[in-house]
């Protein structure tokens, strides 16, 4: 038994380090090199080398790490670190100078309470659009530093909390190092797992994610809540560094440079918030040696110095340092699409073929009757084309199907089932998945990303824990994904793009994406809001080719599309909605022909 | 009785204050769907241009200013303020509006806040400055004081009540009668369909942004000589009046100016209350205010959620 739980770790292990070794290039040399004499420096570093400042930066690093979680990857503009640092701090703090008790175990119930406040203020939080994730955070940071203030008893006022140091400034440097590497290399993983797929993906393009089945507030309540648990960790050991517990380190100031390390760094970069600290640091010096050329307190200087640095970098385009360096590094090697066509691997058949059914839809937005008594059948291995003049309610019908716009009246049925007010979610897992009407890749993440969080919505092991600690059930299952997501992108003709970023890709492409991430979903019933807007003939053609094998495979396919060339080639029956109603329906021939479609479209005058 | 008259005389003054950046923050929002988190601190510029002007960076008695420089200071500062606060956002925040990036600007607006009150901070070096009072207030009753049914209440107070009540009326007006009120309500109503009926609508939106940094920035400029004045007091202001307006949820001027008035006497009563033994005291009067308001948002999210459209 024994044995057999040691072996699976070693293979594990092995199979890790062979994972590791197949990505590894000179860069990682490089940065392991750097760490490891970074680690030596207080052996042989000069006397102006301050290690107790260097790792107070640090700690700063590890704070702005964490935050890098809820705002990068997350997408919320959390303005409340700094007060997460102090809760923290003067947890820890009330604990070792005021109730006695050692570091470490003061250390993790101040840690643990941070973690708990960031758990309630996320609860509150994460709901919300992000203009007032900004506002509430900023009124949480100034609240908790004027409570501070107001209350002596608690903070010791403008004095402090003074706490005694059982570490050393050296401990403190290495302990600092450890945990920042340890944070970076986290984050990095986090970033790349499928929990920080689905959060970068709902940050990105919230609609999108949604239809994809990623539900985006679970997530990212267990960002911020692990961003604040972060920032305390590092609030406290910086308290224990500098030897008090000052409620005015913890400020909206706190708050705002840390926001500014993030964003300067490049948002959803783990070493970002590393390099924005290190610009902060070094402006910082500039303005004490432009502070003591005038005669002035530096500290009036600093603030100014950071906002000018982040208006300039926000000013230059606003991606942040690391990303723009990487994506200079990468320009020269970017895939082409390859020339001539090429046989498509089959799309994978459907275990059992679905029917989607609509019966009397109907909806009014005011006065004006968006869907009225609308009813469709779509079979398995049958494409339906919904087409219509602009405003005559197709892509009212289709949120409808998809659950995003609840019907007046009306039902949605797969087999026979009701939809009901099931969510997006529970839309995608019966296998009702949709494309939306604009350029719905995810940005900011390559093709083949768009592609796994499609793929994440039927993983059984993809947990945020699970990912985090890289489980073997998860390390197998992500392996899994990865190989079913390539070979989707394939389907579709895009293999060669798997890591363009789909932003970089051009319009027809990115819609090609959104596809295939649905396709990754392994839907019964496909709704595509116009697949081929802004689509060459050729584009149009190729897509024709994807759909008739996405057919092939059984699955039912609900196109609404303007581009009537597309409808004639693959639909196998045509419904034709005007004004909320559906005024035709019969073969694409048929319709073609029919007076009342032209009249529709072309009023009547024209016949 | 006369602890309540005391209350009431002293709360509404402030809320008057408060209440016209409670306007200005509903106004900006309906604007542009941002949160001006700079807007104390832009309050706080022209508050200090004036007192430059007006005094210079020295000690300061309220009786320093002459009337005629007073006014020169006066004006110096609404322009700086108005001129600040349109600048700020044609140049630095409408970009990332039109990008969508919330946080773009979140960080640019905060950016500014920062930049504003530190070059206040490097030019103002003291802890607190007294405001020179350019109207005689001093030599009305005792010393600017007289008694009101038992209580004994600044002067100066009833100045500002009326004050902020006019401004606030002016407001209201300008957003009423004016072409540029008219374009302002079209282009909170639907920007685009603003835009194509031929409103300019950046510069109006600048203009609104700046004008609302004036507006409340004269209005602290009248509340100044009753109290001191510090770099951080523009900020505290600011986030009073957002505390107002998210009450209101940005609503109508008239609820945003109610609730700032509300917000007022609030603090003036919960500065002076009691619970059992335990007298409250200052402390609790910024502390309490701006954890309801986050209770009330946490709980009640109807304007702030993420909504369910594409």
């Amino acid at each position: 038994m024994t044995t057999a739980a040691f072996d699976q770790t070693r293979g594990a292990l092995a199979d890790a380090i062979s994972d590791i070794r197949a990505v590894w290039t000179h860069w990682h040399t490089l940065a392991a090199v750097g760490v490891g004499a970074a680690a030596a420096a207080p052996a042989f570093a000069p006397g102006w080398f301050h290690l107790d400042g260097v790792a107070a930066a640090m700690y700063r690093a590890l704070a702005a790490t964490g935050l890098m979680l809820a705002v990068g990857l997350g997408g919320m503009p959390s303005l409340s670190q700094g007060a997460f640092m102090a809760f923290g701090a003067f947890g820890t703090a009330l604990l070792t100078a005021r109730a006695g008790w050692p570091l470490l175990p003061a250390l993790l119930v101040g840690v643990a309470a941070a973690a708990a406040a960031g758990a309630i203020a996320a609860v509150g939080v994460v709901r919300l659009r992000p203009a007032f994730i900004a506002v509430t955070t900023w009124i949480l940071t100034w609240l908790v530093v004027i409570f501070l203030l107001a209350f002596p008893s608690i903070s010791g006022g403008s004095q402090g909390i003074v706490v005694s140091r059982p570490l050393s400034p050296t401990v403190h440097y290495e302990l600092a190092l450890a945990l920042l590497v340890l944070a970076i290399l986290a984050a990095a993983s986090v970033a790349r797992s499928p929990a920080g797929l689905e959060l970068r993906a709902a940050s990105a393009k919230a609609a999108a994610a949604s239809s994809l089945g990623v539900v985006a507030a679970r997530r990212r309540l267990g960002a911020f809540v692990a961003s604040a648990a972060v920032g305390a960790l590092a609030g406290a050991l910086a308290v224990d560094l500098a030897g008090v517990a000052d409620a005015s380190d913890f400020g909206p100031f706190r708050s705002f440079e840390l926001f500014v390390a993030v964003v300067i760094g490049g948002a959803a970069s783990a070493l970002g918030p590393t390099v924005g600290i290190v610009a902060l640091a070094l402006v910082a010096a500039g303005g004490r040696f432009l502070a003591d050329l005038e005669g002035v307190q530096a500290v009036r200087f600093e603030p100014m110095f950071a906002s000018l640095l982040l208006l300039t970098v926000l000013g230059l385009g606003g991606v942040g340092a690391v990303p723009a360096a990487r994506r200079f590094l990468a320009r020269r090697a970017r895939p082409a699409r390859p020339v001539g066509t090429v046989a498509r691997p089959r799309v994978r058949a459907v275990d059992n073929a679905a029917l989607l059914e609509a019966r009397s839809l109907e909806k009014r937005f005011g006065n004006i009757v968006a869907a009225d008594d609308v009813s469709l059948r779509v079979a398995g291995g049958e494409i339906c084309a919904l087409i219509g003049p602009n405003g005559s309610g197709k892509t009212t019908v289709l949120r409808m199907l998809a659950g995003t716009v609840m019907p007046d009246a009306g039902t949605v049925l797969v087999d026979g089932a009701a939809l009901g007010s099931a969510p997006a979610r529970d839309r995608a897992l019966r296998g009702l998945v949709r494309t939306l009407q604009s350029t719905s890749a995810l940005t900011g993440l390559t093709a083949l990303e768009n592609v796994i969080v499609g793929a994440g919505l039927r993983r059984r092991y993809g947990g945020s824990l699970r990912t985090l600690v890289a489980s073997p059930l998860a390390r197998a299952e992500d392996a899994a994904v990865r190989t079913a997501a390539l070979e989707t992108l394939d389907q579709v003709g895009l293999a060669w793009a798997a890591d363009v970023p789909a932003d970089e890709l051009p319009g027809p492409d990115q819609r090609l994406v959104a596809v295939a991430a649905a396709l990754a979903t392994r839907p019964r019933v496909l709704l595509l809001d116009e697949p081929a807007a802004g689509s060459s003939v050729e584009e149009v053609a190729r897509l024709g080719e994807l759909l008739s094998r996405i057919r092939t495979a059984g699955i039912a396919v609900l196109l609404v599309e303007h581009n009537l060339r597309l409808v004639r080639s693959v639909a196998d029956r045509v419904v034709v909605m005007a004004a909320g109603r559906v005024i035709a329906e019969g073969l694409p021939d048929e319709i073609a022909a029919h007076h009342d479609v032209r009249a529709a479209y072309l009023g009547r005058r024209a016949l | 009785m006369s602890l309540a008259v005391q209350i009431l005389v002293t709360g509404l003054a402030a809320g008057g204050v408060y209440g016209l950046v409670a306007v200005g923050h509903s106004v900006i929002y309906r604007l542009t769907g941002i949160v001006n988190l700079a807007y104390g601190d832009m309050i706080a510029l022209g508050v200090f241009t004036t007192l430059l002007v007006a005094a210079g960076t020295g000690p300061v008695t309220q009786a320093t200013a002459g009337s005629g420089r007073f006014v020169l200071a006066l004006v110096a500062g609404l322009v700086v303020c108005i001129a600040a606060g349109s600048g700020s956002y044609l140049y630095a925040v409408q970009p990332y509006v039109t990008r969508g990036s919330t946080i773009g600007w979140v960080a640019a607006i905060v950016a500014i806040a920062f930049a504003i009150r530190s070059i206040i901070g490097a030019v103002f070096q003291r802890p607190s400055y007294v405001f020179p009072d350019a109207l005689p207030f001093r030599d009305i009753g005792r010393s600017g004081f007289v008694t009101v049914a038992g209580a004994s209440v600044q002067v100066r107070a009833f100045f500002v009540i009326a004050a902020a009540i006019v401004l606030a009326v002016l407001a209201g007006l300008v957003l009423e009668r004016t072409r540029f009120g008219r374009g302002l309500r079209a282009i909170a109503s639907d920007a685009d369909g603003a835009r194509i009926v031929g409103v300019p609508v950046d510069t109006f939106v600048a203009l609104a942004f700046g004008l609302a940094g004036g507006l409340a920035a004269l209005a602290a400029i009248v509340a100044a000589p009753s109290g001191s004045v510090t770099p951080e007091t523009g900020a505290l202001l600011g986030l009073k009046g957002l505390v107002a307006a998210l009450a209101v949820r940005f609503g109508s001027p008239l609820r945003a100016m109610a609730a700032g008035l509300v917000l007022g006497v609030s603090e003036a009563t919960i500065a002076n209350a009691h619970v059992g033994s335990l007298e409250l005291g200052t402390s609790y009067r910024t502390v309490v205010p701006l954890a309801l308001v986050l209770l009330f948002i946490a709980l009640r999210p109807q304007l702030e959620a993420v909504e369910e459209r594409e």
